[in-house]
């Protein structure tokens, strides 16, 4: 128990003793009160801002912890949603059972992170070439994706749809189904505007922040921490560097593609637009400013910007434009994100700030 | 035999940075490589610390073949290196620095003692929770040595070990590769500061242009006339070009 305790609230995370955990437990309790104060089209947009936030913590972990920095996140979210949605389609109806597609929409993700990694890793690439070849991943989905009009892309009665995006063969139907979680008639619907997703999320995000946060914390977010600073020593010291940075990338994938799943489960509709330069550009630009090097920030950063940006999207076509000067300047005044504005350490005093082990 | 080394070659286009080099250690011994600039002592560090790959030949760790064994792997055969750049992670704290080394062979209080006792004899306790980069440039080199020394390694690789150490530090590193020496360790240096050499005044051998030049004692190889023609040739050469 207090091994646990001790890898969530560990050191190498940043944020953490009474003051942040106070904070963090009075967000949580007014995002748990926030449905009885605001009306269903604020919820429908919440409930769209929180999925995001599983894709965020992921790039956060793999950029800010691992120093890997993948422009090709959205293209694990949107191959999680149209593999949840092609296996929803086909076996929803038969079994009246999302929650298998919603594994397998994980696990198609994660099968190609493994390969990608492979590549990547393999072949000792770094920096913006790893930004680079996970961007071009993408782009090859979203051109392959946008040529599946014709009747002929069929994956069973699942129908690829081109530039319109997925949907089941037969007629004008073009609908996916929504999660639908417990047995029989006692079945939970995690749809666009319900209440029900919204909790869902809430209560998925606070279990994978606290998870990822012990993994963070733990011997191997050490070792992350390490490649990130210098892959060659880190491998003198024994790491198997190429393994921990596939297995990261993979966590990262699984990540977005959970995010990609309940997209489609909260809009009952995917687009090869998931698969564009903006949709992959955007978590950058909410990771960047809110501060990469913390999962929190991640969350906090893909709430409110998704947020401001729809806001923005209301006075005109300025959204863009915002977060773009929004990610320069953080880069020119606060490279490490707003977040390091709370979390800059003073100078430690020797000896004074030792502990006991 | 520790670490042997058989017909070791490696070339970078046209120019062999290690030709056809034999070499070997025994168990326990401390052993200084030296030569001038370009004289390949750096290459066959690489190509020990497998982060090179040889054109041809073999290295044999305890008998065993690692000539195409992974860096990582060597490392946990019992081969620890300390770079010539700071082997120290910069935004990491001092011990974050020596956990990272400590715990792949430990855990829980055996880890938590081990680390306690490695800051200890660092002179780092109080400077725990400082990042490396805080420390002075001497406090990193010690780090660095520290960690490479952490595991109990059987043999341990040190590239310019004193690069930018004052008098009174190398004297200190001087004091402390003996003190690994004296508890097993085989202790290999590459070094080109010669007054370092002369202090820890082990079995030397001297590199030139990718091959062997001399090896002996510390001794042999001061009154070897070759070796004296080849320093004061480099030098006077250095001296030309400024």
């Amino acid at each position: 128990m207090q091994r646990a305790w001790s890898l969530i609230n560990g050191e190498v995370e940043p944020g953490r003793g009474a003051v942040f955990w106070t904070a963090f437990v009075c967000l949580a309790a007014f995002m748990a009160i926030l449905p009885l104060f605001v009306g269903r089209f604020t919820i429908l947009n919440m409930n769209s801002f929180l999925l995001m936030s599983f894709m965020a913590m992921g790039l956060a972990l793999l950029w800010g912890v691992a120093g890997i920095l993948s422009l090709g996140q959205s293209a694990f979210v949107g191959l999680g949603g149209y593999a949840y949605g092609v296996l929803a389609i086909n076996f929803a109806n038969v079994t009246g059972q999302t929650p298998l597609a919603l594994i397998g929409g994980v696990a198609t993700a994660v099968l190609l992170a493994a390969i990608m990694s492979w590549i990547i890793f393999n072949g000792r690439l770094r920096g913006v070439y790893v930004a680079i070849i996970t961007l071009v991943m993408a782009l090859l989905f979203e051109t392959f994706l946008n040529q599946t009009a014709g009747p002929q892309w069929l994956v069973g009665t699942a129908h690829l749809g081109g530039n319109n995006g997925l949907g089941r063969f037969s007629g004008d139907i073009q609908e996916l189904p929504s999660l639908s979680v417990g047995p029989g008639s006692w079945a939970i619907e995690l749809s666009g505007p319900s209440l029900q997703l919204y909790y869902a999320n809430l209560m998925l995000l606070i279990i994978c922040y606290v998870l990822l946060r012990m993994l963070v914390n733990s011997r191997f977010g050490l070792a992350l921490n390490a490649i990130r600073e210098d892959q060659e020593r880190t491998e003198t010291l024994g790491y198997d560097v190429r393994l921990l940075q596939s297995i990261v990338f993979c966590i990262g994938a699984a990540l977005a593609a959970l995010s990609g799943v309940l997209y489609v489960s909260w809009g009952n509709f995917i687009t090869p637009s998931m698969f564009g330069v903006a949709s992959n550009i955007l978590p950058v630009i909410w990771v960047a400013v809110a501060g990469r090097r913390s999962l929190f920030a991640a969350i906090v950063g893909a709430v409110v910007l998704q947020w401001a940006s729809q806001a923005l999207a209301l006075q005109g076509e300025y959204a863009l434009i915002v977060l773009g000067a929004m990610l320069v300047i953080a880069v020119l005044l606060l490279p490490e994100g707003l977040i390091s504005l709370a979390t800059r350490r003073p100078r430690p005093q020797v000896g004074g700030a030792g502990h006991a082990p | 035999m520790l670490l042997e080394v058989r017909n070791l070659s490696k070339a970078f286009g046209g120019v062999k940075a290690v030709d056809d080099i034999s070499w070997s250690l025994e168990a326990g011994e401390t052993h200084c490589i030296i030569g001038p600039n370009g004289a390949g002592k750096s290459t066959f560090f690489q190509l020990l610390i497998g982060r090179q790959r040889p054109d041809s030949g073999a290295i044999l760790l305890e008998s065993s073949d690692i000539t195409r064994t992974h860096a990582f792997e060597r490392a946990r055969l019992g081969l620890a290196v300390k770079p010539q750049t700071l082997g120290v992670f910069g935004e990491l704290t001092v011990e974050h620095n020596l956990r990272l080394c400590l715990q792949r062979a430990a855990g829980g209080h055996v880890l938590e003692l081990a680390l306690a006792e490695e800051l200890d004899q660092l002179g780092l306790s109080g400077k725990r929770r400082f990042l490396a980069r805080e420390l002075s440039h001497g406090e990193k080199q010690w780090l660095a040595l520290g960690m490479a020394m952490a595991t109990k390694p059987n043999l341990l690789l040190l590239d310019e070990p004193t690069a930018g150490m004052s008098a009174s530090e190398t004297e200190q590193t001087v004091g402390l590769i003996k003190t690994m020496s004296g508890a097993g360790t085989a202790v290999l240096v590459v070094e080109h500061d010669m007054a370092f050499v002369r202090s820890l005044s082990v079995a030397t051998t001297v590199f030139d242009n990718g091959r062997i030049f001399a090896t002996g004692t510390l001794k042999d190889i001061e009154q070897n006339e070759d070796v004296r023609r080849l320093y004061l040739g480099k030098r006077g050469a250095m001296k030309l070009r400024h």
